[in-house]
This record gives C-alpha cells, structure tokens and sequence, in this order.
C-alpha cells in the first residue's frame, strides 16, 4: 500500500522523533560491528598501540588454531545439546502442568528461582558440587558403592557438566514460554479432539504441538543466540580446562582481547561467531515468519 | 555601610578558612581482593586518622580485573585511579609504556630518598630496566614469595627428616600416604589451568635446572632439564587429591589447615594466616614452613611481589605519594602483616619480636625473599602463562607426556614471540 499524501507530507517529521532512537542504535549496534570488522583486518596491539592492516591473516591464523577450533566445536556441540535438551524438558513439563491444580502458583515461582540467581553464584554453587573429592554428587555416589565421577577434571565428561548446569538453570525458561503458549490455546480445541474420540497421542502430535510450533521455534532461535555465547559458566567453573576440553569461542575471544589486548585476532573471532550465530538465527527467522 | 565592615570581616573569615584548611582530597585505589584487601583497608583506615581530609574509594579487584582495568584506565590517561596495583610479571608493560609516575624524580623534589630497609632485589624488579640503576616506578607492596610446608607430625611418624632435596619430597609423600591411605593425601598444590598451576610447578622446574628462556630469549622450555622436571612433577601428583585439576587457593589452604595433606609444595604467606589458630586449624604447632628444597640447582622460592604504584595520569599525585609513603612504612607493613598476614616488603619488620610471635615462618620468608627468583621479563607473560598452564593441566589429566606438553608449550610460545 503506497503511503498517502498526508502521511507523506509528515515524513520529516517521523524522521526528526526517529532521529535520537536510531542514533543511538547506530553508535551502540551498528557502528561497533562496523568496528569490529574493520579491526578484525588488522594486527593491532591495544598495549603497544601497533596496528597496521594485515588482510585476511587473522582469519587464517585463527582458522588454524587448535584451541580456536577446538572452542568452536565445543560451543557447537554445547549450544545444540543444551537447546535441545532445554527446548524439549520444557515442552514436557509444560504438558505435564497443564491446566489448573492447587499449588500452582507455588510451584512456578519455585520453577523459574534457577533463572532469578546469578550465573556466578550458581558456578559457586555448582563447583562445590562437583568437587572430585569433596562434593556431594561423589559423595552420593561413593555411599552407593558407585566410582567417583571427574565432574569437572575429565576431559570427556567437563563440557556435559558445564552443559547440565545450563540445563538446570534454563530450563524453566522453556517451560514457562511453553507453559503460556499452551495456556494461549482455546480449550474448545482439545474438548472438540477429544469428543472425536482422538487419542491422547494424536492429540499431542496433530494438535497440539502443530499449534506450538512458533513458539517451539522462537525458543530454540533465542537459547541458540545465548548458549552460543556461554561465557560465565566457563570462566567460573573450568577456565577452558581441563586442557582445552572447555574451552568456548566467548572465552577464547575474552582471553585475546583482554589478557593479551590483541584487538585483531579477538574481533575476527568476534565476526567468525557472529556469522555462525547469525546464520543460525535467519534459519530459524525464516522458518518463524514464512508461515506468518 | 555599616555593613560593609561586617561583609568584609566574613569574606575574610570565608577565605582564610579555605586557604588555610588542608583540601579534602579523594584517593582511588586499584588494589586486590581477598587478604591483599583486607591488608589495605587497614593501612587505608589508620591513614584516615592520621589525615581526615582525605577519603578513599578503595576497589578490591580479582587478579584478572586488576590488571585489565588498570590497563585501560592508564592507556587512556583518564586518571581514574591514584594508586595501584601490579602483579609482578605484568610489571614491565607498565613500566615500558610510561604508565607510572617517575617515583626517583618525587622522592627528589620531596627532599627524600628510598629507604634502604626494602629487601634490595625487589625494589630492583620496579626498577626498569630492570637493575639497580634504573628509574623507579614502583615499590614492593608485600614481600609475597612461593613456600614449601610439611606436617612434622606424620614426618617423625614415618621416621622421615626434613626433606632436602625434591627427591626427598616424593619419597615422603609415597611413604606417608601409603601408611594414611585416603585420609590424609601426600601432596596438595593447584593444579587449574593457567596461572595456578604454573605457579605450583615453577619452583620445581627451576631446581630441576629448567629455564623458560636462555640468554638470548629464545624459548628454552622443552630442555632436557623441563622434561626432568615435568616427569617429576606427574610422579609426585600421583599422591596429590584426584581432583587437583581443580584445586586452586582455597581448596589448598584448606585441605592443608584441615591437616588433609602432609605435604604443600607451594604455600603463599597470606595463606596462612589463620594455621595456629585453634579454631580454623587442626595443624597448630605441626606444619614447617621452609624454602623449596634443592635439586640439581638450589632452592628457587618464586617471588610472586605485587608493585604499588601512582599512575603518571593521577590527578592527585601529592596526596598520593604521601599515602604512598605511608602505606610502605615501616609501621604500615607491620600492621598489614599483623592484620592480614600480608609478608612485608621491609626486612626490619622480620625482626619484629611480635610479629614473630604470631607468624612464627617469618624467617623462612626472608630466607625465601633473598634466595627467591622472579618470574621472566616480559610483555606477554599473560599468554606464556596461559599456553604453558594449559599444557601442564593437559599433562597433569593425562592427555600428554611430559615431553608432547612441553614441546608444544616451547612451539606455541616461540610462535607468539616472533
């Protein structure tokens, strides 16, 4: 529909109320990306102020880096894990409380507590727990006559932990979005299936979860882009160890910009996850808004 | 205009007041958490009696956050804070970018001189170049050095002596914990990636006759002498707690005043506040502190000193140093070490009769602060530190020998300091 003459006439207008919003979006959005890719062409020292142009040489040499791909498979293998795993407790438990019961109430608030905490206090917490030799998960497990679990020193099993963690804390998240969602429907659906004589199954598979779909995708679209950035968990609880087992694309980028101050290398990593966080977020976008 | 005396008699009243009272002045802090905390809230609030007129916003930061506000405060010249502090092996960049303000050129115009009571080869390490001739940029902050302590106790329990040598030491603590079994483990050190446990094999790779660089700076890691000393130190963690990969200060100092462990190859003054006091330790009376024993090369305490420094960019530089001076007195030091255990950077204060009484390891401090080695000069310590701790760590959960993890270490920090 083509704007009309008045509307026209009001343009300038629009753009002047516009104006201070899209300043400061484009200093604080659009002018650090630009900075960043910029920077991420250069081999610039933020201690020793040396900084000349350097190509594609960042890419390359952070291409080739172990720790760097071994911190972006981790990321991946994290970021799909977790989402999944967060994404589908939380569906089943909002299936689970559905509908009314006493207690309920209750029962959300104590539901989303895990959320309400600091990350760092929940590492705290978390770390003493999964102490080798002085924490209660081996603790349990010794008094069972189970082997003690390296939690957080086996190379194999230190990204599960820091993964578990995510999925207590966010958890609740999913099944809050999932528990509105499903509250958003009219019960005159489910009444309707169920006089058809659908079956519990049937109704979950044909109704239900179709009618969920968006918001089953916004939800792997919006733990996608914050497991992607997992930062804290890392830094709390393992520091990238033990060797390079934890090691995740945000705390690499970390330890380049603000251990070493090498800007260059840091912002090309910055700009490889950006892309991988962006292609991940269009996939689902488009899957989102192509059925709108 | 009668009241033209009476406004005249004010306006002098108001004036002589502001020119003759001191300015309140605010000093800004950059100091550490923890015990380093604790020590300089007390020497802050004994300079607030002394000097109401100046107040104090005093940031206790973690180590990492120290050093990167630091960084980006004094690189911008904003002057956000008037004094700070710095990590030894970080020290150089500060001194090379002429971060810091010329302390020879204030103790000058003051009319003074640095006390010669500072142990001689730290003030050396503010100094840069780093010698006795070079301009002085800081000043020890604490005479912080890297121990060694044993149980007594579970020594003359197994007929063992005073271990001499690192030899000794395995020996010992295979002996000890296979007669305790899982109560008591041989060893405790820290074993988390990066600084931590870098910090716990320094003194061992040293006596072992290990270097980091050779003369020319080239990267001397991998030496037959490195492999030795990393074989060593994996046979010796064979008697340390499973979890030593996440074994950091805490779990250290605790297991150690728990009486958990018989040996603690690397203890830190500050952490041992609290070992003769009966209601945080179970060890009173039963530890020895000491310098590291011996190898190949004689004991090699690591100095691990934090310089105090006034920023060039401090707005308030007099107020500054005067708090400065101050805070690296000699009556300051005693009081930091009475009150947090931090070990003084003055080698009089070891002499204090009370102060021995309640850190009754002071001499070995000494001892350690005169014998101790410091860590490599260098701009990128921070990235030595974090590729060799990741190979240790590595190493130390059994993912490489001794020799895979340091050829890789020697290998990636050649490639950084090309």
């Amino acid at each position: 529909m083509k704007p009309s003459g008045r509307t026209r006439g009001k343009a300038p207008f629009y753009w002047l109320i516009l104006a201070p919003a899209l300043a400061v979006m484009l200093w604080l959005t659009v002018y650090p990306i630009v900075n960043i890719l910029f920077t991420s062409f250069q081999s610039y020292n933020y201690l020793t102020d040396a900084r000349h142009w350097v190509g594609i040489k960042n890419y390359t040499d952070i291409l080739g880096d172990r720790v760097f791909i071994r911190s972006f498979t981790n990321t991946v293998i994290y970021c799909v894990g977790t989402t999944l795993f967060e994404v589908s407790f939380g569906v089943i438990l909002a299936l689970v409380f559905y509908g009314e019961f006493r207690g309920k109430s209750a029962f959300m608030i104590m539901a989303i507590f895990p959320m309400m905490l600091s990350t760092m206090v929940v590492c705290a917490v978390w770390k003493t727990l999964y102490h080798y030799d002085i924490g209660l998960f081996n603790y349990i497990l010794k008094s069972v006559g189970l082997a003690k679990i390296g939690w957080l020193i086996d190379k194999d099993k230190a990204l599960i932990s820091l993964a578990l963690v995510d999925i207590w804390q966010w958890t609740p998240f999913a099944f809050i979005v999932m528990q509105a969602g499903l509250s958003s429907v009219p019960t005159e659906i489910f009444e309707a299936s169920a006089i058809d004589g659908s079956s519990y199954r049937q109704t979950l598979f044909r109704i239900t979860l179709p009618i969920l779909r968006d918001q089953i995708l916004l939800l792997l679209l919006l733990r996608i882009i914050d497991t992607f950035k997992v930062f804290a968990k890392v830094f709390a609880l393992t520091k990238g160890g033990p060797g390079n087992a934890t090691e995740t694309t945000s705390y690499f980028i970390y330890r380049e910009a603000f251990s070493y101050f090498k800007l260059g290398r840091s912002s090309a990593a910055s700009v490889i996850t950006l892309v991988a966080v962006g292609l991940a977020s269009i996939y689902y976008l488009r899957k989102i808004l192509r059925e709108d | 205009m009668k009241k033209i005396p009476l406004l005249a008699f004010v306006l002098l009243i108001a004036f002589s007041g502001s020119l003759f009272a001191q300015q309140p002045v605010k000093l800004v802090i950059a100091g550490r958490d923890g015990d380093y905390g604790t020590g300089m809230q007390a020497a802050v609030d004994a300079y607030k009696v002394l000097h109401p007129e100046v107040t104090f916003e005093v940031l206790k930061l973690s180590g990492d956050d120290i050093y990167q506000k630091t960084v980006i405060d004094l690189k911008t010249g904003t002057g956000s804070y008037d004094i700070i502090l710095i990590d030894d092996p970080k020290a150089l960049q500060f001194q090379k970018a002429g971060w810091l303000a010329d302390l020879d050129a204030i103790y000058k115009k003051s009319g003074q001189k640095v006390d010669a009571d500072f142990f001689p080869n730290l003030v050396n390490l503010c100094r840069y170049p780093d010698n006795a001739t070079g301009k002085l940029y800081a000043l020890p902050f604490i005479g912080n050095v890297s121990l060694f302590a044993y149980r007594t106790d579970l020594f003359a329990k197994y007929g063992l002596k005073e271990p001499k040598t690192w030899t000794d030491v395995l020996a010992a603590a295979k002996k000890i914990q296979t007669g305790e079994g899982e109560s008591v483990s041989g060893v405790i050190f820290r074993g988390v990636k990066g600084n931590p446990i870098v910090t716990a094999f320094l003194p061992m790779f040293w006596a072992f006759g290990g270097e980091i660089f050779d003369a020319a700076g080239k990267p001397i890691l991998n030496s037959p002498a490195g492999i030795k000393a990393l074989n060593y130190f994996l046979e010796l963690a064979k008697y340390a707690p499973k979890g030593t990969p996440m074994n950091n200060t805490a779990q250290v100092r605790d297991t150690l005043l728990a009486g958990g462990a018989a040996i603690t190859p690397e203890v830190w003054p500050a952490w041992l506040g609290a070992l003769n006091d009966p209601a945080k330790s179970k060890v009173v009376g039963n530890v020895k502190v000491m310098a590291h024993p011996s190898e190949v090369k004689a004991s090699a305490p690591m100095l691990g000193i934090w310089h105090v420094a006034i920023p060039a960019a401090s707005k308030n530089q007099a107020a500054a140093f005067q708090f400065f001076q101050f805070l690296t007195s000699k009556d300051t030091q005693k009081l930091m070490a009475m009150k947090a255990g931090l070990p003084p950077s003055r080698a009089s204060v070891y002499d204090d009769a009370e102060l021995l009484a309640l850190r009754p390891w002071y001499p070995a401090v000494r001892s350690a602060l005169i014998a101790g080695k410091a860590r490599p000069r260098t701009t990128v310590w921070s990235e030595i530190e974090n590729i060799l701790g990741g190979s240790l760590q590595e190493a130390l959960i059994g993912d490489k020998s001794a020799d895979q993890a340091l050829n890789e270490a020697n290998a990636a920090i050649a490639a950084i300091l090309q």
